[in-house]
């Protein structure tokens, strides 16, 4: 595990609508390369996500008709799926909250 | 922490090997003949276990099955000698070669199988709560 002091916590007076978090009001990407990263980052984890659930959903599926898999592993495979799309829910949800947080200043 | 429920699924994976081994060996447990009708004892088989790195690379291994080995102690010889597989000359003329399984061997093994498959299903649950208390975290 990394040591904590090498998170980089967040600069206090940002302005996240003009360096780019990610979130614009309109709800799109900004254009910036931090904010294509981040959009990319999210993108590849939600693939990797779709590519674990319909592995997980092939084994499945191999498991009911029959197939030549063992039960354990199938039900693993589920259980990642499981917890990887779990992993990435909380990260939706605290970036929506967040965003809401924000639309909410009184200008 | 995926990882260690990959370690765990290789060893149901590795116990459920063993166990379909000691299920053989109990189901021909009155086996005389091989597959082709030969006359021939079964001979009990052996899982071995082995250790594997390639699951993880946190320094915790794996396991895998390395090979499982045919057990090569004599036959247990029984005088039946109006038996139609009974031997017919030499040494034991009149005796047949029975498979030289001990069941209650077999059934401890069974049961040792059984309990280090719970160990590890266990191991899976605590993981599987870590997940879902790390996510707590962030909720």
């Amino acid at each position: 595990m990394k040591p904590i002091h090498s998170f980089q916590p967040p600069q206090r007076p940002v302005n996240p609508f003009t360096h780019g978090h990610g979130i614009k009001p309109g709800g799109a990407s900004a254009p910036g390369s931090e904010a294509g990263s981040f959009a990319k980052l999210m993108g590849d984890q939600v693939k990797n996500v779709n590519t674990m659930q319909t592995s997980a959903d092939s084994m499945v599926h191999s498991l009911l008709t029959g197939g030549d898999v063992n039960e354990a592993e199938v039900l693993t495979s589920v259980q990642k799926a499981d917890l990887a799309f779990r992993m990435l829910l909380q990260v939706r949800n605290k970036l929506l909250e967040a965003y809401r947080e924000v639309q909410q200043i009184q200008i | 922490m995926l990882s260690s429920l990959d370690i765990s699924t290789s060893a149901l994976v590795a116990q459920r090997t063993r166990l379909n081994a000691i299920s053989g060996n109990i189901a021909n447990i009155s086996s005389l003949t091989d597959e082709e009708g030969n006359p021939s004892a079964y001979r009990a088989r052996q899982v071995v276990f082995q250790t594997d790195d390639s699951l993880s690379t946190s320094g915790a291994s794996g396991v895998k099955v390395s090979e499982i080995k045919t057990d090569d102690s004599e036959p247990l010889y029984r005088y039946q000698p109006n038996h139609p597989l009974a031997i017919e000359e030499g040494k034991w003329k009149g005796y047949v070669a029975y498979p030289n399984i001990d069941l209650t061997t077999e059934m401890v093994d069974a049961l040792e199988t059984t309990r280090a498959y719970e160990a590890n299903v266990g191991v899976m649950e605590i993981s599987k709560n870590l997940g879902r208390e790390t996510l707590s975290i962030l909720a």
